[in-house]
């Protein structure tokens, strides 16, 4: 007979106000505090930070992490091998999400726990792609967690941005496309150079990232740093991080015409309230048929839920897949639409 | 081009010309009968609804089965009910069709769908959906159920008509005014020779004012000058030919749908008339504020019941045509002696004797619900334009000031959890926005949440506890001081700033340079 007791495991993973935290390996996933170890799935800002004494990431992301972090222990791991700490077995596996990130495999012997951190299915080539990974429970993002959410195919979008493109370089206007500058530029880049051999000047925060992809074998089409003395209006697509907008830099390429590529320009609304003229729907983040096919293929028989409409998705998981699920509240802020 | 490819182009160009010169290519290179029935559904003219929004919703329900409530979480979050069916029940991948006409099929479709009963409507539209492009389905369902809007007006559109077939604005309007019949022959109908009545029916260059400091009123002659109110209304000109009477306001928009009390009222005036004057809100015994015009400006339908709510009427200053006669050329004086005779509701005027007299005028405007005073040179002719040495205007400070969102913070207390402490800014020289002042105060609670919302999905950069946000949301703020500042970046300092308004009407580029401050503070200091 087991005892009510030993069936009640501790869980492999709890929350600390530092952030998820395993204290079988005593390490942090994706930490927004200093800690002492951290085990990080991506470089965007609301994942990783800086202060902690020991990182762990996977094997090419460990570029990008430098240049968010600054000079730290930084400890790459190839995906699929795994590592011990304490008496936790630790693996990344791709993430599809940025070049290096990851999801993180964490086995005790006793169960199997995967984070996927941010993730996405559709291809990009600028990262591996997602790799499906069983486990018992999964903690999973949920920042389009509704069936809205549902990406058109890079075809079609590419289609359109070309279009959009040579419009307004007919008339005479310079088109700007407004993206994160770590991973949706480079993605957007990528697909230009499959499809075309046209060029690009890109804003100083995405030319520092560029050069990392490049130095990681990613072919980007051509691309200048947009310079102070180019003045007037540019046949090249401008790529520039959201922050630009209203500010100096635009000022050079006048008369600008604005676009946002972004999951959210799904909805017409948010795209107008934006003041932004042109949308195009291009997401690093799982849509809403992913987010369900990847909990299937997990197997997991508990599913946690983070960012974005965590309500959503558990509720769904609960009362039409009947997979056991809960929201994974984080303590503070996390959400932000940053990387979206 | 197609009703389909027109929609895209308005949809995503801002500006006014770019929208204007999309409707020109339409109304160009369209089929008639397509742009007959665009025309009628951008100027508000269909509004007959052929599909009720419940049986939409029910349609959205069959197709969801049992998760219901799934359909309404995305309902909730695309605020659309076209939209939000058009998203999850289109064909994804299909692309819009640009050329081919669309609208005379989509009308045959509604017509044969309102037909039926509920259940089967609702499985043959699902069938319809499934086939359409995400904009095709889209515009098919807001075209259908009545809520048809592109954020083009009807003026707009008129001009639009009016380049492309070459004919004068004021006649294309003439000639919209009345029934609308969509049928092919629709431009021909309108390129018909102008008549007489069209001609006295345009209205006249409008005669705008400077603006003075007080230094420059001490500098005018006062025996000069004539003095009257400057009223916070729609300025407009009322027009009355043999046939007709019109309402044009100056940002060229004839508005005469859009005041029938007014028109009216006008009925026992002499005809060959041109009136110049201001719309206001409310009766001359009770003003009205401006925001009370605005929605007789945003209403499609003027109802019975709108008319009694938010009343309006028209105060004449300037008679610009009389009995035929062009006045423009006569002095002020004649023109407002003329004026008097008529049976009009009709803006006091006054002849200073000394500066005092302009004085005392200034000050009960406030009391008077005026926002100022306007000075006009008692012999001036009246010309278009801002000519100098005609009018002025000499306004109360309003001290207010428009500005951007750029930083936000967690307010305290009962309002902890929302970000309610603003860091507002304003443009400089260089086109940067600088911050101009912190406030707390001001809003709903309700329109703290929605604001909230969108600042945690806008943030650029978190700064501790500060979040840094797109600069997109405007706020009016009130304040009651401004002093000159060396620790601000930009230059000044106000005091008690707070947020009168959030300015969902207005775009980033639309708010204050700090220039505008430096008029404020001239202004104030010169007393
Ligand atoms: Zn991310």
């Amino acid at each position: 007979m087991v005892s009510k007791k030993s069936r009640h495991r501790d869980p492999l993973i709890i929350r600390t106000p530092e952030g998820l935290y395993c204290p079988k390996a005593r390490a942090h996933i994706d930490p927004w505090r200093p800690v002492d170890c951290a085990l990080i799935t991506h470089a965007h800002a609301d994942h990783a930070r800086a202060g902690s004494k020991h990182y762990h990431c996977a094997l090419g992301g460990e570029g990008l992490l430098t240049k968010r972090l600054g000079q730290h222990i930084i400890e790459p791991h190839p995906y699929g091998e795994s590592f011990s700490l304490g008496d936790v077995q630790i693996s990344f596996h791709p993430a599809g999400h940025v070049l290096g990130s990851a999801q993180i495999r964490l086995d005790d012997g006793e169960s199997v726990w995967v984070i996927t951190g941010d993730y996405k299915r559709d291809l990009d080539p600028t990262c591996q792609p997602f790799e499906p990974v069983s486990c018992d429970v999964l903690i999973t993002e949920a920042t389009f967690a509704l069936p809205i959410y549902r990406w058109p195919s890079m075809d079609q979008v590419m289609d359109q941005l070309f279009g959009w493109w040579d419009h307004h370089v007919r008339n005479r206007r310079t088109p700007v496309l407004l993206c994160y500058s770590l991973g949706k530029a480079q993605r957007i880049m990528a697909e230009i150079k499959q499809r075309s051999d046209r060029s690009v000047q890109v804003h100083g925060a995405v030319a520092n990232l560029n050069i990392e992809y490049e130095k990681q074998d990613v072919e980007l089409c051509p691309w200048q740093r947009a310079s102070e003395s180019d003045k007037g209006v540019s046949t090249d697509l401008i790529i520039a991080p959201p922050q630009v907008a209203g500010s100096s830099f635009l000022k050079r390429f006048h008369p600008t015409e604005l676009a946002m590529a972004s999951g959210w320009m799904q909805v017409r609304g948010v795209r107008r309230r934006s003041a932004i003229q042109q949308g195009f729907v291009v997401s690093d983040h799982a849509d809403w048929n992913s987010l369900i096919k990847t909990v299937k293929q997990s197997e997991a028989t508990k599913v946690y839920a983070t960012h974005g409409e965590t309500r959503v998705l558990t509720r769904y998981l609960n009362e039409h897949l009947g997979i056991a699920s809960e929201r994974l509240e984080t303590a503070f802020g996390i959400e932000d639409g940053v990387d979206q | 081009m197609n009703f389909i490819q027109l929609f895209q182009m308005l949809d995503t160009n801002q500006s006014t010309n770019a929208k204007r010169s999309a409707l020109v290519e339409f109304i160009e290179t369209a089929h008639p009968l397509e742009s007959a029935l665009a025309i009628e559904a951008l100027t508000g003219r269909r509004e007959r609804r052929q599909l009720k929004p419940s049986l939409l919703k029910q349609a959205a329900y069959q197709a969801f089965a049992d998760e219901s409530w799934l359909f309404d979480e995305c309902y909730a979050a695309v605020g659309d009910l076209s939209e939000t069916l058009a998203i999850l029940l289109a064909d994804q991948e299909a692309v819009s069709q640009t050329e081919d006409p669309v609208l005379a099929q989509w009308q045959a479709c509604q017509r044969e769908l309102s037909k039926k009963e509920p259940d089967a409507l609702t499985s043959e539209l699902l069938g319809l959906l499934s086939v359409m492009s995400r904009d095709e389905a889209f515009l098919f369902l807001k075209l259908s159920s009545g809520g048809f809007r592109v954020g083009v007006s009807k003026g707009l559109v008129h001009d639009a008509i009016a380049r492309a077939i070459d004919m004068d604005r004021a006649v294309i309007e003439e000639r919209m005014m009345g029934a609308f019949i969509p049928d092919e022959d629709w431009l021909n109908r309108l390129k018909e020779p102008v008549t007489q009545n069209e001609l006295d029916a345009r209205p006249l260059p409008f005669l705008l004012a400077n603006p003075l400091s007080e230094s420059d009123v001490l500098e005018l002659d006062p025996t000069g000058v004539a003095v009257e109110y400057k009223w916070d209304g729609i300025r407009a000109q009322l027009i009355k030919t043999h046939e007709t009477i019109r309402l044009w306001s100056r940002g060229d928009q004839d508005i005469t749908e859009q005041f029938p009390d007014i028109i009216e009222a006008a009925t026992t005036l002499p005809s060959q008339l041109i009136l110049d004057g201001e719309i206001l809100a409310g009766s001359p015994e009770q003003l009205q504020t401006f925001n009370e015009l605005q929605t007789r400006l945003n209403r499609k339908r003027i109802t019975q019941n709108l008319l009694k709510t938010n009343p309006a009427f028209f105060k004449a200053y300037d008679l610009l045509r009389f009995d035929g006669e062009d006045m423009r050329t006569r002095p002020l004086t004649v023109r407002k002696d003329t004026l008097s005779q008529l049976n009009v509701i009709q803006s006091q005027v006054i002849y200073p004797a000394s500066h005092q007299d302009i004085q005392t005028m200034r000050l009960t405007a406030r009391a008077e619900g005026a926002e100022g005073v306007m000075i006009k040179d008692r012999q001036s002719t009246y010309v278009g334009g801002r000519k100098t040495g005609h009018w002025w205007k000499w306004k109360l400070d309003p001290m207010t000031a428009d500005c951007v969102l750029i930083y936000a913070q967690a307010g305290h207390g009962r309002r902890a959890s929302l970000h309610s402490d603003y860091t507002l800014a304003c443009w400089n020289q260089n086109n940067e926005l600088v911050p101009v002042a912190k406030a707390y105060s001001g809003l709903t609670d309700a329109e703290l949440k929605t604001i909230d919302q969108w600042i945690r999905k806008h943030t650029l950069q978190k700064f501790g506890p500060v979040r840094q946000v797109e600069a997109v949301q405007v706020f009016e703020i009130g304040f009651e001081g401004i002093a000159r500042s060396t620790r601000h970046k930009s230059g000044i300092a106000l005091r008690f700033p707070r947020i009168l308004r959030w300015r969902q009407d207005v775009g980033p580029q639309d708010a204050d340079h700090l220039s505008h401050f430096e008029t404020l503070m001239s202004d104030s200091n010169a007393v």
